[in-house]
This record gives structure tokens, C-alpha cells and sequence, in this order.
């Protein structure tokens, strides 16, 4: 059913060029037919592909889509899920840090662990005890380092502040304890055993 | 007259066309469809990056949990997929 609407204006011009008269009125022949009226309008004639097809075929096609995405999702994880049995992260063999005679009360050591580019912090605090947190600041993964005036770890990206008995933090931004890291200590020789990683 | 051999391929396809025309609420029922399905794709990429935080963190508990959510997800995508396109 078509309304005044449909109606071509008056004056509408035709291609100049032979070959484009002739598919004109393939498409305008087509039109006519399909509304059933004498003369299509020009804009249906440009444009020949049936509405309803055509939004079937896309609305289907994109949550068909949806579906293989949430699968491809899902086989992510899962394979993370895997990942973690097989080849789980953080276990490494024990590392030698340093010795027991060359870390003073008080005084702290930089080392690499578990990886060559994991940054952490040995400290032999005052009462005699040993202990080792990663450098990572659980803010922004600024690395800390110890301040002997304050006898604190310093984040020095957003001035986070850590306890050194316990990692904890205690100013600043940071939210999350520090990575602690277990040590043996055989002989004069301190090891690392492994990192502990901070509670989500 | 000679007949037109594409005026014979406009009927079919007119025909195929009313047959394939969409129920009325159809199209209603598709983009709510899509709109759930992007409302669950944004659940489960949440739980790939928290999956890939906790094992990047060297834990091993409470990835398998969050698999398996993944999983539920994903069939009852399928499910809703499969029933929209029933109708």
C-alpha cells in the first residue's frame, strides 16, 4: 500500500550514461512489481533489499556472534584455570639472599626474587629478626625502599607508608599489605624460600 | 510476450521474504537478547581478568570457581541463543 509519499516528484532526473539507464530500469521494473503500482519510487529503486530480510540477517548474525565471543571468554579462563595447575606461578627453588654476618641490625639488603626482574627487601630489624617483603607497592607497584630516618618502607610514588614488622600499610594510599617473602636461614646463609602474595 | 526471467526470481524471493517475516515482538526479543549477551560478556571478561590477576599472582586457589561461572554463563548463552531462535 503506498501513500502520497511514495509518489515520485515531479522532475526527478535520469542517468546520463547508457549502461546505468538500462540497470535503472531493471531496478525500477523490479520496484513496480513489488509494490504493485505503476511507478516505484526512486529512492526503493536505489535500494532493493527487503527490510525485514535484512534485519533478520543482521540481529541473528551479531548474537550469533555474541554467543562465539562468550565462548572464546570462557575458554579463556578456563585455560588460565588450567595454566595454574600445570604450571603454577611463584614456586621457585630456594634462592640464597645473603648472609646472616653482612645484614647488621637494621640494616637492609635489595635483592631479585623469585625473578630477575622481581625487586624485594631484606630488613634485620631491631629485636633480631629477619624478614623480607617484595618492593612492589600493592598501590601502584611503585617500588618501596627503607628509610633509616623513619625506620619505615617509603613508597615514594604517593608517599605510601608500610610497617617493617609486618608490611602492613599505615599511611598513604596503599590499602594492601606488602608480599612478604619466607626465609631459612642455614648457618650464616639466608634463603628465600617463597613469596607470600598479599590477600586480595 | 516474451517472459521475463527476472520478474520469475522476484516473485521467489517476495515469497521467501513473507515467509521469513518476523513475528510481531520478534525484533523486541533480539535486542534484548543482544542486550543480555553484552551484559553477560562484560561479567565473564570481568572474571578472565580477575582469573588472569589471581594466577599472575601466584595464587591457585579460586580460579577454578571463577571457570566455572564462566562455563554457566557461556551455556545459558547458548540456551537463550538457541530459544530466540526457535521464535
Amino acid at each position: 500500500m503506498t501513500t502520497e509519499e511514495d509518489t515520485p516528484a515531479q522532475g526527478d532526473s535520469v542517468p546520463a550514461d547508457s549502461a546505468d539507464l538500462a540497470e535503472d530500469a531493471q531496478t525500477k521494473a523490479a520496484g513496480e512489481r513489488r509494490s504493485g503500482v505503476g511507478r516505484a519510487p526512486r529512492w526503493w529503486t536505489s535500494f532493493p533489499y527487503h527490510w525485514d530480510s535484512d534485519e533478520m540477517v543482521g540481529r541473528r548474525a551479531l548474537l550469533r556472534l555474541t554467543v562465539i565471543a562468550s565462548g572464546a571468554l570462557f575458554a579463556a579462563t578456563a585455560g588460565i584455570a588450567a595454566l595454574s595447575k600445570l604450571w603454577p606461578l611463584g614456586q621457585v627453588d630456594r634462592q640464597f639472599v645473603a648472609r646472616v654476618s653482612d645484614v647488621p641490625p637494621g640494616a637492609v639488603k635489595y635483592f631479585n626474587y623469585p625473578g630477575p626482574d622481581d625487586q624485594a627487601v631484606l630488613l634485620h630489624l631491631t629485636d633480631g629478626r629477619f624478614v623480607a617483603y617484595s618492593q612492589r607497592c600493592t598501590h601502584l607497584s611503585c617500588a618501596v625502599y627503607f628509610d633509616d630516618l623513619r625506620s619505615k618502607l617509603i613508597c615514594p610514588c604517593h608517599d605510601g607508608v608500610f610497617d617493617p614488622q609486618s608490611g602492613a600499610p599505615v599511611a598513604g594510599p596503599p590499602q594492601r599489605p606488602l608480599s612478604s617473602i619466607i626465609l631459612e636461614q642455614d648457618g650464616d646463609s639466608l634463603y628465600a624460600l617463597a613469596e607470600v602474595p598479599h590477600e586480595a | 510476450m516474451k517472459r521475463d526471467p527476472s520478474h520469475t526470481l522476484d516473485s521467489e524471493i517476495e515469497v521467501q521474504t513473507i515467509r521469513r517475516a518476523s513475528a510481531p515482538g520478534q525484533a523486541a526479543v533480539l535486542l534484548a537478547g543482544l542486550a543480555i549477551g553484552a551484559l553477560l560478556m562484560s561479567v565473564q571478561l570481568w572474571l578472565l581478568t580477575v582469573a588472569l590477576d589471581l594466577y599472575l599472582g601466584g595464587s591457585e586457589n579460586g580460579i577454578w570457581p571463577l571457570a566455572v561461572i564462566s562455563g554457566l554463563v557461556f551455556l545459558g548463552g547458548i540456551l537463550a541463543a538457541s530459544l530466540i531462535g526457535r521464535g
